[in-house]
């Protein structure tokens, strides 16, 4: 029992970074913008979460800091691709090498240490007891007791999903990526939409970042994003960006990153178990790019 | 009548030193179709932007309504109530009707959500009001280019302008397609609005205009009334010389057997037939067209005989040799083709124009390389392109431009002349004229003609019926899949054509 309980929390834990990120890039991916800089914007908010936190003695400032730090690889972006109309391929790649470089730089600058700075003084985003649930065998620990910003997410996903397809932003964010000579000549300026939808997908990258290094672990540790923000790409792309689709498919990697911590208690090499995300998502796209060559034989 | 827009003495120059409108004026009227026709570069769309505000303009000025304005962006001249439908529709097919129409001016309720119930209603009643016959649940990838045309004309009632322009709407219609629109643009003129209609189709805007403004070379050349002036007439206008309307095909004796299509068929994926036991032949010094109603599967044919796609039954044969199983290159050396899209197959629009004029030839003529096929002759490049530019007045500014700088009719030279300059016994070409203005029209007519002289074999696929019967000896009409007709031009009326292309008849 409670084996299977430590598998879904370890799921939960693992999902949420992923689907926070892939929300965050559903904005641009239905804007029209190729971001590819959720990396980056990720583990800038790791980064400077712990920094807030640390400095401030605050999870708040902590959670603050990140999303700000997030907020500038976004700024910066839209600086270049959608004021200068650099390639988004290109920026996205600088962006995720520049905010690898400036956080390990910052890392051996202000805390002095590599690889791995942790300390007593960084205060983590504290879990939340809901009452009465809490006391329900077997459900009660797994829907009580998470972090809060497993709960941010879950509310982030319905919020998405409204924002999207309900609302006046969602039908002018999606025209923007569909065709976006169309919504300009609706008189709506396209290039503000798609900066719009590049600060929302910083703000909940922000979120996935911190919860990272203020959440499933209390440290920074250089490159600690390790490809989720590619991850959370792919999923976006597997499933069109429907955040409901997008929050099944964070849980099946969130699953089989909490195998992979789950199996090293069993004496499985390190280096094999922490392979298992990654390899879940080659699989996942050749289960993907299958089916939709099936579609398109059936359509032509 | 009261001038609702007056233009007055406009410039526009485009940097360095295209002068693309000439002190232009003129004027429209509230509650009149009001066409501007000019060949392809006359100035008629450019003008048309400046007054949309799409485009800035050097001098002169406009009146609206009385008042002085000048226009910044598009959004101002819909507010003012002018709007303007493009020749590409810029619609979302993904989404549906009422989206695209509310898209930009949505109404919403709390937190920020679409009263999509308001929205469908409104849409709705304005479909109603100006009888378009439109879905407003529908999505727009499943309508058809007409409807899609509709619901973009709808957007700009939505908005409430009263000054419709229209680039060339009819391009994208089927000829079937076109009386409808006709039909509504005249009820929105009779309830108070001003249509500016862009074309340079004269049949069409004799039909529809109140008045017909044209255009050459940047300059108002004069605005008539529709009623007073014929199309010949309006042509020489627009040209600026005698256009014949008739055909100048003399009599020609036809020679051996070059091209034959024996029983082709051609399957899609999902096992619906697009090409059904088709058979024909082309004799040397012959013009056969194919006419038909897009999709009855002109195209298939086409890619068929290209080697783009693998008929699933039957053979293609030219001078008796079977080409059904050959590559692509090897067809090309009896096939000269002038395929149906300028831009994509025909040429590379970004490549240079010397290359462009050299495709194929690169491969089939060894002039071209040395060192066996591994570099090219650019000196013999050069020559080519510029003989090819000396036979076929090509108008261009260098051999080095883009291709995409010419002009259509000019591409539509260079493509032509490559293709003739093969030395191959058969000649595809698959609309060759369309999108031209009538004096390239004419040209292209007069070098099809010429090839028959040269004894080539000629097969012609073209959706205008009145050029299949300006240069076409025998006209094959094609219905879904079928050749339902074969039909000798000197015995047949386009009547009996069209019957054909729209029923399939088989008794007559």
């Amino acid at each position: 029992m409670n084996v299977l309980i430590g598998l879904i929390t370890g799921m939960i834990s693992g999902a949420t970074p992923i689907l926070l990120a892939a929300l965050g890039g559903t904005f641009t991916f239905y804007a029209g913008v190729f971001n590819i800089a959720m990396e980056g914007m990720m583990l800038m908010a790791a980064f400077f979460a712990v920094l807030g936190s640390f400095f401030f003695h605050s999870w708040v400032i902590g959670l603050a800091f990140g999303v700000l730090g997030s907020l500038t690889l976004a700024l910066i972006f839209i600086l270049f691709s959608v004021k200068l109309e650099t390639d988004e391929f290109v920026t996205g790649i600088a962006l995720n090498l520049f905010a690898l470089g400036i956080t390990t730089y910052f890392l051996r600058q202000i805390f002095k240490v590599k690889g791995v700075f942790t300390s007593k003084s960084i205060v983590p985003v504290p879990q939340l007891h809901i009452p009465f649930i809490e006391k329900i065998p077997f459900v009660g620990p797994v829907l009580s007791g998470r972090n809060l910003i497993v709960y941010i997410a879950v509310i982030a996903t319905v919020f998405c999903y409204y924002l999207i397809f309900k609302t006046r932003f969602g039908l002018r964010l999606r025209a923007a990526g569909y065709n976006a000579d169309s919504l300009d000549s609706s008189g709506v300026r396209t290039s503000r939409i798609r900066m719009q939808a590049l600060l929302l997908c910083a703000l909940f990258c922000g979120l996935g970042g911190a919860f990272l290094s203020l959440g499933y672990v209390t440290l920074f540790a250089e490159n600690m994003t390790a490809g989720r923000g590619w991850i959370s790409l792919a999923a976006i792309i597997l499933v069109d960006g429907h955040p409901y689709g997008i929050a099944a498919i964070s849980l099946l990697f969130g699953f089989f990153d909490g195998l992979g911590l789950f199996l090293q208690n069993y004496g499985v090499a390190s280096q094999f178990t922490a392979m298992i995300p990654y390899i879940a998502t080659l699989f996942a796209l050749y289960v993907y790019a299958q089916r939709r060559r099936e579609k398109k034989r059936k359509r032509v | 009548m009261n001038d609702l827009i007056a233009l007055h003495n406009i410039v526009k120059v485009y940097p360095p030193n295209v002068l693309a409108v000439d002190d232009v004026s003129v004027s429209f009227c509230k509650g009149e179709i009001h066409s501007i026709v000019g060949e392809n570069g006359a100035g008629k769309s450019t003008l048309m932007k400046l007054l949309y505000g799409l485009v800035p303009f050097d001098s002169g000025r406009i009146e609206f309504g009385g008042v002085n304005v000048r226009f910044r962006k598009p959004g101002d001249a819909i507010a003012m109530g002018i709007g303007m439908v493009h020749q590409e529709i810029v619609l979302i097919p993904q989404y549906s009707v009422w989206e695209n129409v509310v898209l930009g001016a949505e109404p919403v309720r709390t937190l920020g959500r679409i009263d999509s119930r308001t929205a469908i209603d409104a849409v709705r009643s304005k479909i109603e009001e100006f009888q378009f016959n439109l879905d407003p649940l529908a999505i727009v990838d499943d309508i058809s280019v007409a409807a899609r045309q509709k619901v973009e004309i709808l957007k700009l009632l939505f908005r409430n302008v009263s000054v419709l322009i229209l680039d060339e709407p009819t391009a994208v219609l089927t000829p079937q397609e076109i009386p409808q629109l006709f039909a509504e643009l005249k009820r929105l003129r009779d309830r108070g609005h001003t249509i500016l209609f862009i074309s340079h189709r004269l049949d069409e805007v004799l039909e529809l205009s109140d008045r017909i403004t044209i255009m050459r070379k940047g300059r108002k050349v004069a605005t008539v009334e529709a009623s007073e002036t014929n199309k010949e007439s309006l042509a020489t206008m627009m040209v600026g010389r005698q256009v014949i309307f008739t055909s100048k095909r003399t009599p020609h004796q036809r020679g051996e057997l070059v091209f034959e299509a024996q029983h082709v068929d051609w399957e899609r994926g999902d096992g619906l037939k697009l090409l059904d036991d088709v058979s024909f032949s082309v004799h040397a010094g012959e013009i056969v067209g194919i006419a038909g109603v897009e999709g009855n599967g002109q195209f298939e044919l086409v890619n068929s005989i290209m080697g783009l796609e693998q008929p699933t039954r039957g053979s293609f044969l030219v001078k008796g040799k079977d080409i059904t199983s050959l590559s692509i290159l090897e067809r090309r050396k009896l096939i000269s083709f002038v395929p149906q899209d300028r831009g994509k197959m025909g040429a590379s629009l970004s490549a240079s124009i010397l290359d462009n004029a050299i495709m194929t030839h690169h491969r089939l003529e060894k002039r071209f390389s040395r060192w066996h096929g591994l570099v090219l002759d650019y000196r013999k490049a050069r020559d080519f392109v510029d003989m090819l530019k000396e036979r076929f007045s090509v108008q261009m500014a260098s051999r080095q431009s883009d291709f995409r700088s010419l002009s259509g009719g000019n591409q539509q030279k260079v493509i032509l002349a490559r293709e003739l300059l093969l030395a191959t016994p058969f000649f595809l070409m698959d609309q060759p004229t369309r999108g031209l203005d009538v004096g390239s029209i004419e040209y292209v007519h007069g070098e099809i003609l010429a090839m028959r002289e040269a004894d080539r074999a000629v097969l012609l696929i073209s959706a205008d019926l009145e050029e299949l019967f300006l240069v076409a000896d025998r006209i094959l009409v094609m219905h879904r899949g079928c050749i339902v007709a074969d039909l000798m031009t000197e015995k047949t009326t386009i009547e009996e054509v069209g019957a054909y292309m729209l029923g399939g008849r088989a008794s007559a």
